[in-house]
């Protein structure tokens, strides 16, 4: 059975049964110490932010690409892990309950935000990359913004050219009506996220209706329209999905900073009360 | 009246001879020599004449006793002919000690240097030290200032080879050799291969006595060997009588032969050429043509249905493996330097009571140098020598031949059709550190990017974006090729391979921008960098026009941790492979 699986697989496998036995350890641990009446909530509070801490090491580790510090990918496999565990140390920290005081709320809070944002980025992160590649054209993020003013200046041409040709204007009203704002910046955003292409084939539906009041030229000419139309989809496709996996870190790495510094804070105090600092 | 305009005249191929020294006297004793003086000057276009090809691409050497001429396993880009004295080559792998030849290991940055980056690094793209080239500049006008080296007597050349380059010498020769040697007189070349096929030296060869040679660079030889015939065939029955028996010694089947067998092997292998040698400009044009045409503008080496006339060793270059698929062929895998074809068939046939002909078709991709040892002479001196459990499997004649398998159909630890497709018809088959990207796991995040311009002035040495196959990306990065195209043309020699590991490296002091090798290198790999000094100014020539410089990956060869693109990508998407080691590439992709 062993050969069938992929590495992945048997990684993951490894992953999550070391996971299940530190939790189990601990868990077990954080058990004894409650039952010999000793205070857990030091102890679980003191692991949280050990394990907080090198979780967030991994930006500083990503600044260092030179360092002999093992590859970003261990990171990366330490830091969904460790990220796991911090979660299970949190509830034991908190005893499985809610916050009270206004401060421990907000702490908590922050940290069930970064949770849910590394979650959540996670999920993109294993997700999205499979839809971009399969959906068109891969482009460079950075490169979006000049090939989208390149593909809105073929279409321009194209539609001079229609009223050039054809004496109509059946094509450049469209285009002014329906299309300029279409090509004018990134468009559907969230239609994207959903796996919605309703807005594509709502201006495809157009462009349809349009054959009856065109002649084979124009025709020919909403063809290749209908070609930078979907060129144009690919590209805000690109765009919403690059700029997503690109930008939830600007949430995830903020909230860390400050669930580091509140949580220091709570420390200390914590320390303070206990006798620790004073 | 008009403004005349700047000029300057156009960069010519001997704008920087081989060797500066080299002179019409020089060149007067050199075509006194056999087989020299056997050549016919009137064969050679007015473009490149004879003399001009002497006295450009060749220098004159001379070496002491016990001093390394060519190392074992380093990249060389010229051939030797000897003009007096003699020289050993060592017979048999890692004949001399590495520690002995005096390699010169590349410069890896320790911790502390590797740590200063983060403050050292300048904050422009494309800083340069332009104290450096200052300097280069300043040695370079010393040398030529220096008093001419006195004219000697004792060669039949007036002019004293020079001796000034910096020796590596084996002190106590029996001592030090592993293996046997073979001794090669006047009047003898080698290092022919490595140089015409950009391939490693296949042997440590030193100078017997106090020796003068003749060093000619690639490109001169292979004018030499295309304009006169007697150096073709001169190189050719030299090469048969002291280098294919080593060659054919160090071929798998053929190490048990006794001396004279592989002597009467030797006699009766044929030396036969397919392709072109300047294989990347056929390439550029003919990279977007239909499949089939492209395989039909290949030479055929040797036919699927054909009977095994003899065992195909491939010496230079790469060669397609094919297999008949109803209407079509498909690509079942690729042969490069040292790999061989037809050896099951024979062995099959020599051993079974049926025959079988040729399963495969073999084609030239680009320039192919292959070895022909007829069947009769395999079956005589070979496979007589061969233990039973180390022949291969006999052929199953009569099961379901593999050719019907469908071409989609995933095989695990093998290469899927479309993706050998894929990597011979875009020759990704000459990669020796080809990038892969997974795209299904890459993330788009650039961490490899940002951690390549980190190592390299602030300029990234390669883009994230390139051929595409399926989910897999071949990244425009340098490849570091089995044949690098890319040196064919470098004036100055800056583009080269590092002597120990074979990564092409660019010696930024000697490039002078002319944009050859980015020209060259047929996957376009090459960007042409403009430079800046440390404040961040562009470096502008006499002319005010910005001084440009080659740029490429370079494996992050100083880096102590390797590739950074590797090390940083944080989802295992990105990879470096050697693409012949199909295994490994296998592995990858069935991850």
């Amino acid at each position: 059975m062993a050969a069938t699986l992929t590495s992945y697989t048997r990684r993951r496998i490894l992953a999550v049964c070391m996971l299940t036995i530190v939790a189990v350890v601990v868990w077990t641990w954080q058990r004894r110490l409650a039952i010999s009446l000793h205070p857990t909530a030091m102890a679980t509070g003191l692991a949280l932010i050990t394990t907080c801490i090198l979780l967030a090491v991994f930006n500083s580790r990503k600044k260092l690409p030179f360092l002999p510090l093992l590859r970003a990918a261990t990171w990366t496999q330490f830091h969904i892990y460790a990220g796991w565990f911090s979660v299970l140390l949190f509830l034991l920290h908190t005893g499985f309950r809610l916050p009270n005081g206004s401060f421990e709320t907000l702490l908590a809070s922050v940290f069930a935000l970064v949770a849910l944002s590394g979650v959540f980025g996670l999920y993109l992160s294993r997700s999205l990359p499979a839809r971009l590649t399969r959906h068109g054209e891969n482009v460079i993020y950075e490169r979006i913004p000049a090939l989208r003013a390149k593909l809105q200046r073929e279409v321009e041409a194209l539609v001079l050219k229609s009223v050039e040709e054809t004496k109509s204007s059946t094509i450049a009203d469209f285009y002014a009506a329906r299309l300029k704002a279409y090509f004018d910046r990134p468009r559907n955003f969230f239609y994207y996220l959903a796996r919605n292409d309703t807005p594509l084939k709502n201006v495809l539906g157009e462009i349809r209706l349009l054959e009856r009041y065109t002649n084979d030229r124009e025709h020919a000419i909403l063809a290749e329209l209908t070609e930078c139309l979907q060129a144009k989809e690919n590209l805000d496709f690109q765009w919403a999905g690059q700029g997503l996996l690109k930008y939830w870190l600007f949430v995830h790495i903020p909230l860390t900073a400050s669930l580091l510094l509140l949580g220091a804070l709570h420390g200390l105090i914590a320390l303070y009360y206990v006798g620790g600092i004073r | 009246m008009a403004e005349p305009t700047a000029t300057i005249s156009r960069p010519q191929r001997w704008d920087v001879p081989f060797d500066e020294k080299m002179d019409a006297a020089t060149v007067d004793g050199i075509l006194g020599i056999a087989p020299f003086s056997r050549i016919d000057a009137a064969n050679f276009p007015k473009s490149t004449p004879l003399r001009d090809i002497l006295l450009n691409d060749t220098s004159l050497r001379s070496f002491r006793k016990g001093e390394v001429i060519v190392r074992e396993g380093d990249y060389g880009n010229s051939a030797f002919f000897i003009i007096r004295g003699s020289v050993k080559v060592t017979l048999g792998k890692d004949a001399i000690p590495a520690a002995l030849l005096g390699r010169r290991e590349t410069h890896k940055k320790n911790l502390l240097e590797t740590i200063g980056q983060l403050w050292r690094n300048p904050l422009f793209p494309e800083v340069r030290d332009t104290a450096r080239y200052q300097a280069a500049r300043s040695a370079k006008s010393r040398a030529d200032t220096a008093p001419p080296i006195p004219n000697g007597s004792r060669s039949p050349i007036s002019r004293k080879a020079d001796t000034k380059q910096t020796a590596v010498f084996l002190s106590d020769i029996p001592a030090v050799l592993k293996g046997g040697t073979v001794t090669l007189g006047a009047g003898l070349f080698f290092g022919e291969i490595a140089a015409l096929g950009r391939t490693p030296r296949t042997a440590t060869i030193f100078a017997e006595e106090p020796s003068e040679l003749l060093e000619i660079r690639w490109q001169g030889l292979r004018e030499l060997r295309l304009r006169a015939p007697e150096i073709k065939q001169f190189v050719d029955t030299n090469y048969r009588k002291y280098s294919l028996e080593n060659h054919l010694r160090e071929t798998e089947y053929f190490k048990d032969l006794t001396p004279e067998e592989l002597k009467l092997v030797a006699d009766q292998t044929r030396f036969e050429t397919y392709g072109g040698f300047d294989w990347h400009t056929d390439y550029k044009k003919n990279k977007d043509i239909n499949p089939v045409e492209r395989l039909r503008g290949e030479p055929v080496i040797a036919e699927q249905g054909q009977y095994a006339n003899g065992l195909i060793l491939i010496r230079a270059g790469f060669a397609r493996l094919s297999q008949k698929y109803n209407h079509g062929e498909r690509t079942v895998s690729y042969l490069a330097r040292g790999q061989m074809f037809g050896f099951e068939e024979i062995a099959h046939n020599w051993r079974a009571k049926d025959s079988v002909s040729l399963r495969h078709t073999l084609r030239a991709l680009g320039y192919v140098d292959v070895l022909v040892v007829p069947t009769s002479v395999v079956e005589q001196y070979v496979l007589p020598k061969i233990a039973a459990a180390r022949l291969p499997a006999l052929i199953e004649t009569k099961s379901e031949p593999e050719n019907l398998a469908s071409p989609l159909e995933q095989v695990s630890g093998k290469l899927p059709t479309d993706f050998v497709e894929f990597l011979v018809d875009n020759r990704f088959i000459n990669g020796r550190a080809t990038m892969l990207i997974d795209l299904e796991r890459c993330t788009r995040c650039d961490d490899c990017v940002r951690a390549c311009a980190a190592g390299h002035d602030n300029n990234p040495r390669f883009v994230r974006h390139g051929q595409q196959l399926g989910s897999y990306m071949v990244a425009t990065a340098c490849m570091h090729c089995l044949d690098p195209v890319c040196m064919i043309g470098c004036p100055t020699g800056a583009i080269s391979r590092d002597s120990a590991g074979g990564q092409v490296v660019i010696n930024d002091i000697t490039c002078i921008g002319c944009s050859t090798c980015a020209n060259s290198c047929p996957y376009n790999n090459i960007q042409m960098v403009e430079i800046r000094d440390a404040r961040g100014e562009q470096l502008l020539d006499q002319e005010k026009k910005p001084v440009t410089k080659a740029a490429k990956c370079d494996l992050c060869l100083e880096q102590p941790a390797g590739p950074a693109c590797v090390r940083a990508c944080p989802h295992d998407a990105l990879t470096r492979l050697n693409i012949r080691d199909t295994e490994t590439l296998a592995a990858w992709l069935q991850r």
